[in-house]
C-alpha cells in the first residue's frame, strides 16, 4: 500500500478581515475535493491542524466544529502542536491510513489570527513555550533571537545574512498569487526595520496571518490506478525535543529537526542531496538558516552565507530551491495552516503547476514544519507518482 | 499564571533557585512585550548557565552603553534574585519569581 495526495488546495493567506474561519475551511477543503475529483461522501475522517482557536477564538472541539461546517459527519480530530499543527495533522492522517482504520481522509490546516490584538496573539503564541519562558517575559521573536545570538557568536553569522533570507522569500512571494506579501524586500530595508527582539527586526519575522489549506490523502494498493497528478508521500516523520529553550543540548541547532529529517530520509530511502525543492519553517530568518543545516543541506555554520549568495533562490539556484511559496515570511504564517500549505506547495511543484514560481525538474520535495522554538519538528517527503 | 494555589505550590521551586551564580550564554532585548509586561519593556531576557542547570530569566539592573562589550551580554556573570515578574491584576496575588542581576 502507498499513500497519495490526490487533492490539494489553499486559500490566499493574509489579513483577511472579511473572511471567517468557516469560509476559509470551506474554500480550502472544497478546493481540495474538487481537485481530487471526489465527492465529500468519499471522505472517511477529518484531521484539523490548528493551534489558537481555544485561546483566541474561545472555540475548542474543532473536529466536530469543522466536520459539521463542511457537512462531512465523519470521525474528526483537532491536532495541536503549536506552529507544527498542520504538519502533525498530516502525520496523524497518514498514521490513520496506515493503521487500516481509514482509506481516504481530509486534512485541514486553519488559523484565524487577525481578529485579535497583537499582544493577545503574542501571549497566546507563548502558549507554545514553557512556563519559565512566559515568566521571563520572553516572546517567540525573543526565543529565536537567542538562537540567533548563539549562532552568530559561534559561526560569525551576520545580521545582513539573516536579512537576505527575508529578501529571498519576499522575492519568491511576489511570484505567488496566494502569498500575503507581494512586495520585494532588500537587505537594507530589513536592516532598517524596527527592532523587535535584538538582533531580530520586524522584517526578520513572519507576519500574523489568516488562512487555510487542505489536502486529500488516499491509500492505493498495487494494481490500483494512479493518476499522473497524484503525489506520493514517501516519508512522514515527527521528532520531539524539550519544550523550553534552556533545557536544550545545543543552541545552534534544532535537534528535533535533525531527528525527524534522519527518520524521513531513511523512510524515503534518499539523502539530502536528492531533494530538488523544499519548503522549510522560516518563522524567523534564523530559523531557515538552522533548518538548512539541520536538514543536512549544508554543513553547520555554512548555510547563512550560501543563502545570502543566492544558492537557494529561484532562478539562481543550481540545485535546491527553498521556500518557492515565499515561506512563512513572504507567504504568511497562519500557524495551524502553515504545515499543510507547505505540502500543498510541494504538490503543485511536483505536478509542475506552480506557475511563475515553478522550480524546474522537481522529482522530490521536502516539507519541514516546526512547533514552538523547536520542541516539535515534522518532515514530509513527497515524490512524483 | 496568577492562581494563588499555583503560586503557593511553586514557592519551593523559587526558593531552590535563589542566590545561584551563573554566566549568560545568550540574550535578547524584548522590545515588543506580551500582555502583562508592557510596563517593563524594553527589557533583556537571558539564558544563564548555572551550576548543573540552565534557566531563562529577565536580567534586572542591566549594564548600560559602555559597559556592554563587543560580545554584548554573553559571558557576563549573574546571580539569581527574587522579583515581581508580571503586572498583577487588580484582584490577583502579586506574582513573584526568579530574575537575574549582574555580579560586578
Amino acid at each position: 500500500m502507498k499513500i497519495y495526495i490526490i487533492g490539494a488546495s489553499t486559500t490566499k493567506f493574509g489579513e483577511l478581515w472579511g473572511i471567517s474561519p468557516r469560509t476559509l475551511a470551506r474554500e480550502a477543503v472544497g478546493g481540495a475535493l474538487t481537485d481530487a475529483g471526489i465527492k465529500p461522501a468519499a471522505v472517511e475522517a477529518l484531521f484539523v491542524g490548528n493551534m489558537l482557536s481555544g485561546m483566541l477564538g474561545g472555540q475548542e472541539h474543532l473536529g466536530a466544529f469543522f466536520a459539521d461546517e463542511l457537512g462531512l459527519g465523519v470521525p474528526a480530530f483537532k491536532i495541536e502542536g503549536a506552529c507544527a499543527s498542520g504538519g502533525l495533522a498530516i502525520h496523524a492522517a497518514v498514521a490513520g491510513i496506515l493503521s487500516g482504520q481509514y482509506k481516504t481522509v481530509a486534512v485541514l490546516g486553519v488559523e484565524k489570527m487577525t481578529d485579535h490584538k497583537p499582544e493577545d496573539v503574542a501571549t497566546a503564541l507563548m502558549g507554545a513555550g514553557s512556563e519559565e519562558e512566559r515568566l521571563a517575559g520572553a516572546t517567540f521573536p525573543g526565543l529565536y533571537a537567542m538562537l540567533a545570538r548563539a549562532h552568530m557568536a559561534k559561526f560569525g553569522t551576520s545580521e545582513e545574512q539573516l536579512a537576505a533570507v527575508a529578501a529571498k522569500n519576499h522575492f519568491h512571494a511576489t511570484l505567488n498569487p496566494n502569498a500575503q506579501f507581494h512586495n520585494a524586500l532588500t537587505v537594507e530595508q530589513v536592516m532598517r526595520s524596527s527592532k523587535i527582539a535584538d538582533p531580530l527586526k520586524l522584517l526578520d519575522c513572519s507576519p500574523i496571518s489568516d488562512g487555510a489549506s487542505a489536502v486529500i490523502l488516499t491509500a492505493k494498493s498495487k494494481g490500483q490506478r494512479v493518476k499522473s497528478k497524484d503525489v506520493e508521500i514517501v516519508a512522514s516523520a515527527v521528532a520531539t525535543d524539550t519544550l523550553g529553550l534552556a533545557q536544550r543540548e545545543s543552541l545552534t541547532e534544532l535537534k528535533a529537526t535533525k531527528e525527524a529529517a534522519k527518520k524521513a530520509y531513511k523512510q524515503a530511502g534518499i539523502e539530502p542531496k536528492d531533494v530538488d525543492m523544499a519548503e522549510v519553517h522560516d518563522c524567523f530568518t534564523i530559523a531557515e538558516v538552522l533548518a538548512m543545516e539541520d536538514l543536512g543541506f549544508y554543513e553547520k555554520g555554512k548555510a547563512a552565507k550560501a543563502i545570502a549568495s543566492g544558492d537557494t533562490t529561484l532562478g539562481k539556484s543550481k540545485k535546491l530551491v527553498v521556500n518557492p511559496s515565499g515561506g512563512l515570511k513572504g507567504c504568511g504564517h497562519p500557524v495551524g495552516a502553515t504545515g499543510v500549505k507547505q505540502v500543498v506547495e510541494l504538490v503543485e511543484q511536483l505536478r509542475g503547476t506552480a506557475g511563475k514560481r515553478q522550480v524546474s525538474g522537481v522529482n522530490v520535495g521536502l516539507a519541514h514544519n516546526v512547533g514552538g522554538s523547536g520542541a516539535t519538528a515534522v518532515v514530509h517527503i513527497l515524490k512524483r507518482a | 499564571m496568577n492562581s494563588p494555589v499555583k503560586i503557593w505550590r511553586n514557592q519551593g521551586k523559587i526558593a531552590s533557585l535563589l542566590g545561584k551564580k551563573g554566566v549568560i550564554i545568550s540574550w535578547t532585548m524584548v522590545r515588543v512585550p506580551p500582555a502583562g509586561f508592557s510596563d517593563q519593556a524594553p527589557y533583556p531576557v537571558v539564558l544563564v548557565q548555572l551550576e548543573g542547570k540552565r534557566i531563562m530569566a529577565q536580567l534586572v539592573d542591566p549594564p548600560v552603553g559602555g559597559q556592554v562589550g563587543k560580545k554584548g551580554l554573553i559571558g557576563m556573570k549573574v546571580i539569581t534574585v527574587i522579583r515581581r515578574v508580571v503586572q498583577p491584576s487588580t484582584e490577583g496575588v502579586i506574582p513573584y519569581g526568579i530574575k537575574v542581576k549582574p555580579l560586578w
